[in-house]
Parts: structure tokens; C-alpha cells; sequence
């Protein structure tokens, strides 16, 4: 009896197994542009959901953009990631990699003062949210608490902008956030629209 | 009246015009005159040509602007076709079993190597370079050819670890590794497979809104050994199955392959759950008889009556269940193995074995500082008493970074009287992932 149940599980194991091969191996996807682009809103979310689960998240400073390459192709093995998901990671990773600058020589400008044409909160969602959280109160270990009433906004506007601006390493936090929360496009006026966002959002 | 008014104004204007002085110039000051202008001249043309010079050879910032751009876009190094990279772990540490005087202690030096071609195909290769006293010991951790065929699905082909389960393919890198020791049953000559060698496809796919990743393969599959004890001058043994060779061979003695896998599933981001597991079939190949007086008495197949050669296969089997769970600050996990070979009665041990062991772990990152704490318990059952341990381990961590981190951490082991695993052990340990 116990040796019927065991060849009905291996049956079914091996069923299983076969049908996921005939289902994957034809699909196409090959990135045949390489490294081929990936998304930046996309990618910081993959990071913060993956690779936290088995590690320490890694600064994206610690590594050339090109040790990131091949960093991210071994993770995508070892971590069962899809290989869109990957160059989604390798994207947001490679344009987060820059470092703060310093505050003697911080420009008090953020580049162009038009804005995108995004609300405050659609960028939030886009650039944001993987580490700060939905809620504000931070997805990741070290991340701050927005909604803490001594917190981080009780900060005034020039000093948060020119942290969002420049990239910000919090006290205790294992990692920095990049300058613009990595995302180079945005300008002075979306940075404000992010702040008066957050404001709204998770102010006290 | 006018008439007089007429001749009268233009004879004042002569008179003035008489009296006024007439600036005598000199011949000699109009020569020094010239003079100074014309060297005035020459150093104008001068400073001029300097000028000229000096914005040719300086930069303007448009110019700075435009070399930013270029060495920022600059692309030799970021998209070459071929990429060399080394990344890996090394861990020192300091062990004091219960009873025993404490040593320093190097833990393993363990590089990886990376050769990747485009997307089409990368070389991983993971050396394990230990010491054991003076000698050093270097061991193939792992080493494929991993063929990226689609974005769902990487094929590998060579040594790699056993997807059975988390902890040997995800978790035991030290830097990785909470506590400075592997959970029981969990290392080698335990209930998981450490490793095969064979072929592997491996990848993640969407499903809808939950997340899956598997790892299906077929590889040549462990060995067994039996041991047996008896007095000094013995000749005829009892064996019994002493454990499984779970790591990869290069032979297969039974031409019997394995075939095995696992199936993660992230329903929801910070939780994944497992189920992994193998069937196949094993063979005894090693034979040992230990003398209890004596030590070691002999090990080799004709040990056994009618010899190695004889020894038939028998059912093997692995069953896996784990899973991860991260909140906030708080990371747990926990993980089930059993490893089961079958009875088989023309074997020169006919009874079968289980190995079991399971851990659960949790850890908490005290922010804003860089302290960890975690705890673990695990149990491991075997078919010898001596090994078999339930395990307590706490431990504080503290992140220099988030891949430097210095472990210190305390075993409470409950195992079978007068045994090692029934010793407690004090750990210190730096592990440091690059």
C-alpha cells in the first residue's frame, strides 16, 4: 500500500515536472540587446521583495556597475528569478550606483525646477515606495519612519529636498538612499511634488 | 548802431585768438609720443595672443559638461562581452566546546568565480579552502556552466548544490548564515544532500500575482557506507548503515540516476514556501570496521561476503519543506529534510535507515543600531544514538556592514550522554561576504 502511494507521488512529481518544462522551454525571451534595458520602479521593487530574503540587502555602492552585471545574473540563478526581473533589478541598481555628495559642495538646485507632469504621489509610487513602504513607515530595516511625530519631516523642505537632491545615508542605516532615490530624471519640481506628497501623506 | 556791431565782433575774436597761448609741441616729445604707443601696442597684441592661447588650451565648462557625459556613457568597461568577476565569503572565528579549552580557528576562505559571455552563458565555480591544523584543505564547492536558455529558465550542467531545501543552496555562505554553525543535520553527513552533479533547470515564472521559482534535475546520486564495530582481531563485522554520501560523485557506482527538485511559492512579498525533494536509488560502496579498542580495522568492499560488486541498489529518498518569512526587522525561517533509504534483503545491510531534522530561526534587527539577535532550535535523528542532538543556539550579531559581521553566539546541545553532540559550544566568528 505505503509503496502504491509512493509511486502515485512519483508519478505526479514526475508529471509535474515534465509539464513545466514543455510550458517554459519554448517560451522566447531571450534579451538579445545586452544588457538589455529594465525598468527602474520595477527593479527597486524586485530588490527590496527578493533579495533581502536570504541576505543582507547590499548598498547599490558596493559594486562597479559591471560587477553588478554579473552579480545579478548569479542571483538570478541562485534566487529563481525570471530574467526580465533581473535586468529590472540590474537597471535600478546600476542607476542608484552614485554615491552622496558631500554637503560642502551640495548644489542647492536639483537640476531643471519643471516638473514631470507626475503627481507627488505616482512618483512616490514609482521610485519610493520599495524601500519607504505604502504606508511610509519603511519596507526595509533602517528605512525611517515618515509617520514618527519627531521624525523625519519634521525637517524643513530645503533640508529634506537637498537630501532627496543629493542622495542621504540615515544613522544606523546599513545603506544610503541614492540621489533622487536613484532615479536621475526627476527634476527640482518633482523632487517638491514627492515632499509636499509626503507631507500630505504621512505629516503630522 | 549795426554797422558798428559788424566790424566790432570779428575784431574782438581776432584779439582773443592773438592772446591765446599756442601749445608749443617739441619734435623730440611727438618721437616718445609714438614710442609709448607703439609699445603699448605690442604688449596689447601680446596679451592678446596669450589670451588667444590660453582659452585654446583651457576648458570651458561646456566642455567639462560634454567629457562628464562621455565618461559617463562611456561604455568599454560596462558592456563588454565578456565579463570576469570574483565574489565570495572567508570567516575567522574562536570555539570553545563545553570542557575543553577554546581555540582560534580559521573557518573556510571561499571564493567565486564568475566568467560570463553576454547573456548567453556564465562559468560559477566555488572553491572551499579550510585549514585542519596545519594542513589546508581545497574542495570544489560547487562549478557549472549555467546556460541562460530564456528569461524563465537556466540550464546548468556540473557539480552544483542541492536544491533540496534552503539552507545548503541558499544559506550556509558564513556572511549569509546567522549563527557561525550549521543547523544539525543540515551539514554534511546529515539528513539534507549537500550536493550532485548532473544536469539542472532552474528558474522563476509569474503566476498571476504570486511569484514561483523551481529547480527540477537529475544527477548521479549519493553512495552509502555501512560501518561496523566489533573487538580487535574480529574478522566477521554486522554492518549497519552509517550515512549517506549525499555530496557529489563523479562516478555513478549503480548507474542508477536521481531525480529531484523544488518549487518555491511567494504568495506575498517577505514569504516563501518550499517543497523540494528526490527519489532514486543508492548503493553501499564503502565498507568500514572500527575496532571499539582499536580504532580503524578495514575498509574495503571484499569486508563484505561476496564483495562490493554484488551489492544491489535500493530505494532512496528525500522530502523537503521550508520556508522564509521576513517583517519588518524580524527575518524567520525554518526547514524540514528527511532522507530514507529502503530495506533491501540481498544487501549485506539489509535493514534501511532515516535521517530527519528540521530548525526553525528567527532574528531581529535592533534598529537603529547595528545589532542582531537570534535564536534557532533544531532537532536531527539518525540511526546512531551518538549523533542524534536537539539544539538551542543564541546569538547577538553585530553589522559592521551589511556584509561584515561579527557573530557571537552559544549552543545548548542535548545529546546522547559522553558524546560530542551532547556538548555545549561557545562560538565567536567575523564572516565577511564580498
Amino acid at each position: 500500500m505505503q509503496s502504491t502511494h509512493k509511486a502515485i507521488l512519483k508519478s505526479l512529481a514526475a508529471a509535474g515536472s515534465l509539464s513545466l518544462i514543455i510550458a517554459l522551454l519554448p517560451k522566447t525571451g531571450l534579451a538579445a540587446d545586452y544588457p538589455a534595458p529594465g525598468d527602474f520602479a520595477r527593479g527597486s521593487k524586485a530588490w527590496a521583495e527578493n533579495c533581502g530574503r536570504c541576505h543582507n540587502l547590499r548598498g547599490a555602492n558596493d559594486l562597479r556597475d559591471d560587477q553588478w552585471i554579473t552579480t545579478v545574473f548569479h542571483m538570478r540563478v541562485r534566487a529563481g528569478l525570471t530574467g526580465q526581473e533581473m535586468r529590472d533589478i540590474l537597471t535600478f541598481l546600476q542607476s542608484s550606483n552614485n554615491r552622496p555628495i558631500p554637503a560642502n559642495i551640495v548644489r542647492t538646485s536639483a537640476g531643471s525646477v519643471a516638473d514631470s507632469g507626475l503627481s507627488g504621489q505616482a512618483i512616490y509610487n514609482q521610485t519610493c515606495i520599495a524601500c519607504h513602504g505604502a504606508d511610509g513607515k519603511g519596507a526595509l530595516p533602517g528605512v525611517p519612519d515618515f509617520t514618527d511625530e519627531g521624525g523625519r519631516l519634521t525637517k524643513p523642505d530645503a533640508h529634506l529636498l537637498r537630501n532627496m537632491a543629493n542622495g542621504f545615508q540615515s544613522p544606523g542605516s546599513p545603506m544610503a538612499m541614492p540621489a533622487k532615490g536613484g532615479n536621475p530624471a526627476l527634476s527640482e519640481g518633482d523632487l517638491r511634488n514627492v515632499l509636499k506628497y509626503l507631507r500630505e501623506a504621512f505629516g503630522t | 548802431m549795426n554797422e558798428q556791431h559788424f566790424f566790432l565782433r570779428p575784431t574782438v575774436l581776432a584779439v582773443i585768438a592773438a592772446l591765446m597761448p599756442v601749445p608749443s609741441i617739441a619734435a623730440g616729445d611727438i618721437d616718445a609720443l609714438r614710442e609709448t604707443v607703439e609699445s603699448l601696442q605690442q604688449q596689447l597684441e601680446q596679451v592678446q595672443k596669450q589670451l588667444k592661447e590660453q582659452e585654446e588650451a583651457a576648458a570651458s565648462k561646456q566642455d567639462v559638461q560634454q567629457l562628464q557625459q562621455e565618461v559617463a556613457e562611456a561604455s568599454e568597461w560596462r558592456d563588454p562581452n565578456t565579463l570576469i568577476h570574483m565574489a565570495g565569503y572567508a570567516d575567522v572565528g574562536y570555539v570553545e566546546p563545553e570542557g575543553e579549552d577554546g581555540s582560534f580557528a580559521v573557518g573556510s576562505f571561499s571564493p567565486i568565480f564568475h566568467f560570463q559571455y553576454r547573456d548567453l552563458v556564465m562559468l560559477e565555480s566555488e572553491l572551499e579552502i579550510t585549514q585542519n591544523d596545519t594542513e589546508t584543505d581545497v574542495a570544489l564547492e560547487y562549478l557549472t556552466l549555467d546556460y541562460f536558455f530564456n528569461d524563465y529558465v537556466t540550464v546548468l550542467a556540473g557539480k552544483f548544490l542541492s536544491p533540496v531545501g534552503q539552507f545548503r543552496q541558499n544559506l550556509h555562505p558564513s556572511w549569509i548564515n546567522k549563527l557561525p554553525s550549521a543547523p544539525p543535520g543540515f551539514g554534511h553527513d546529515g539528513a539534507a544532500p549537500v550536493s550532485e552533479l548532473g544536469i539542472q533547470l532552474r528558474g522563476g515564472f509569474p503566476l498571476g500575482s504570486i511569484r514561483t521559482n523551481y529547480a527540477l534535475y537529475v544527477g548521479n546520486g549519493p553512495e552509502l557506507k555501512a560501518e561496523a564495530e566489533g573487538a580487535a582481531g574480529e574478522t566477521e563485522f554486522e554492518y549497519e548503515l552509517d550515512g549517506i554520501d549525499a555530496e557529489a560523485f563523479s562516478s555513478d557506482g549503480d548507474g542508477e540516476k536521481v531525480f529531484g527538485g523544488r518549487i518555491g511559492i511567494i504568495p506575498v512579498p517577505g514569504l516563501e514556501i518550499g517543497l523540494s525533494g528526490a527519489t532514486g536509488k543508492a548503493t553501499i560502496t564503502e565498507l568500514e570496521a572500527v575496532s571499539i579498542d582499536a580504532g580503524f580495522l578495514g575498509g574495503t568492499a571484499e569486508d563484505a561476503e561476496g564483495g562490493i560488486g554484488s551489492e544491489p541498489d535500493r530505494d532512496y529518498d528525500v522530502y523537503g519543506a521550508d520556508f522564509a518569512l521576513q517583517w519588518r526587522n524580524l527575518d524567520t525561517r525554518g526547514e524540514y529534510v528527511k532522507s530514507k533509504v529502503d530495506d533491501e534483503s540481498g544487501s549485506v545491510v539489509a535493514e534501511g535507515a532515516e535521517w530527519e531534522s528540521w530548525y526553525l530561526q528567527a532574528a531581529y534587527k535592533l534598529r537603529p543600531t547595528r545589532w542582531e539577535g537570534v535564536v534557532r532550535y533544531a532537532e536531527f535523528d539518525s540511526p546512531h544514538d551518538s549523533a542524534d542532538q536537539d539544539q538551542w543556539a543564541i546569538g547577538v550579531n553585530y553589522l559592521f556592514s551589511n556584509n561584515f559581521i561579527g557573530k557571537l553566539s552559544y549552543e545548548l546541545n542535548d545529546g546522547q550522554q559522553g558524546s560530542t553532540s551532547d556538548d555545549n559550544r561557545f562560538f565567536g566568528q567575523l564572516a565577511y561576504g564580498f
